[in-house]
């Protein structure tokens, strides 16, 4: 029993979540008028940005790979 | 009711995905592993995100009207015909409150700060018998205290350049208050544009020359000018407030009194 993804793939996922997370903080911002969507903005957009940070540690590591690899 | 299915929403959200999880390990299965995962992932930001308490503006309307009528009868039960004018801290003997002055004569002399030191009042409302006048707590103190409390200063401490840079931020973004805001500031002259607020309704009551509000203007506006008095440490009037046809736009003018001078323009 091992779990079927690898870093790459956790990293894929991080990458769209991420992106639908910030679009979707940029659209419900208050500078593009009011919404009728009763959400915690301020809190999804510390998740958005907090989301895509993990995503940028990945891809941190895959260059750290590629340069320290032999 | 909404809480509950939101609370059934994300629920589900976790337990399939966790479900989906933990078979993507049994059979080795990586979309499986792929679906349990986004699902987890959006159940904990749904937990997280959750919705804001907000109420109806309608709600919100109805509810500060009748303080703000009951403030303005008792003002015109004292027969006062003058603007209000916000006091800096140094008037006060409490530092930390936000007291308006509002004479009985339309061309009265600003006091001095030992006349209003002594009569501030520990409740809502003082009388100042020479001259003539009420000293009283604004309909905008309690809103800026709150402007205080999450911009996590004090505006004894901040300048006018201070909140020409971070107003906007706080009622756009933070405090949701308006789409729009601006503050210009020409010698003794400020000028604040707010687009659609959600005092809009109390705004063109306000310039109504008969108004019940009209001593103070709307809530939003006498808490900008407590926030003017205190962070320039001089007298502020509001002198002159205009919306725009549609409702949405509203423009105030606030003048910086300067000591030994007449209220009236």
């Amino acid at each position: 029993m091992t779990f079927p993804l690898g870093f790459w793939d956790i990293s894929l996922l991080l990458a769209v979540t991420a992106i639908i997370l910030l679009i979707t903080s940029e659209l419900l911002s208050p500078h593009y008028g009011k919404t009728n969507i009763l959400i915690n903005k301020k809190k999804l957009r510390n998740t958005a940005i907090i989301v895509s940070l993990l995503f940028l540690i990945t891809v941190a590591v895959r260059i750290a790979t590629i340069i320290l690899t032999p | 009711m909404r809480a509950n299915s939101a609370k059934i929403v994300y629920s589900t959200l976790i337990a399939t995905g966790a479900v989906a999880l933990a078979t993507s390990i049994i059979y080795a299965s990586s979309i499986l592993a792929f679906i349990g995962l986004g699902l987890l992932f959006w159940g904990i930001t749904f937990t997280f995100i959750r919705t804001e308490e907000y109420v109806k503006k309608a709600l919100l309307d109805v509810t500060v009207s009748p303080q703000m009528a009951i403030i303005n009868e008792i003002i015109q039960e004292m027969e006062c015909e003058g603007n209000a004018i916000y006091l800096p801290p140094k008037y006060l003997s409490d530092p930390e409150a936000y007291k308006a002055y509002i004479p009985k004569q339309k061309e009265a002399e600003l006091p001095t700060p030992e006349q209003t030191q002594k009569q501030d009042p520990q409740f809502f409302i003082a009388f100042i018998e020479n001259p003539p006048a009420a000293l009283l707590t604004p309909p905008g103190a309690e809103l800026a205290k709150l402007f205080e409390k999450t911009l996590e200063t004090n505006f004894t401490r901040v300048d006018l350049q201070y909140l020409q840079q971070n107003m906007p931020k706080l009622l756009i973004e933070d405090l949701e208050i308006a789409q729009n805001f601006e503050m210009e500031t020409e010698n003794d002259k400020i000028r604040v544009k707010i687009q659609n607020s959600v005092f809009n309704a109390l705004n063109k009551v306000t310039e109504q020359p008969s108004s019940i509000y009209s001593a103070f203007g709307s809530p939003l506006s006498s808490a900008i000018a407590c926030a003017l008095a205190k962070s320039t440490g001089k007298p502020i009037i509001i002198e002159k407030q205009q919306t725009s046809e549609d409702g949405r736009d509203v423009t105030i003018d606030y003048r910086i009194l300067e000591e030994e001078e007449q209220t009236e323009p």
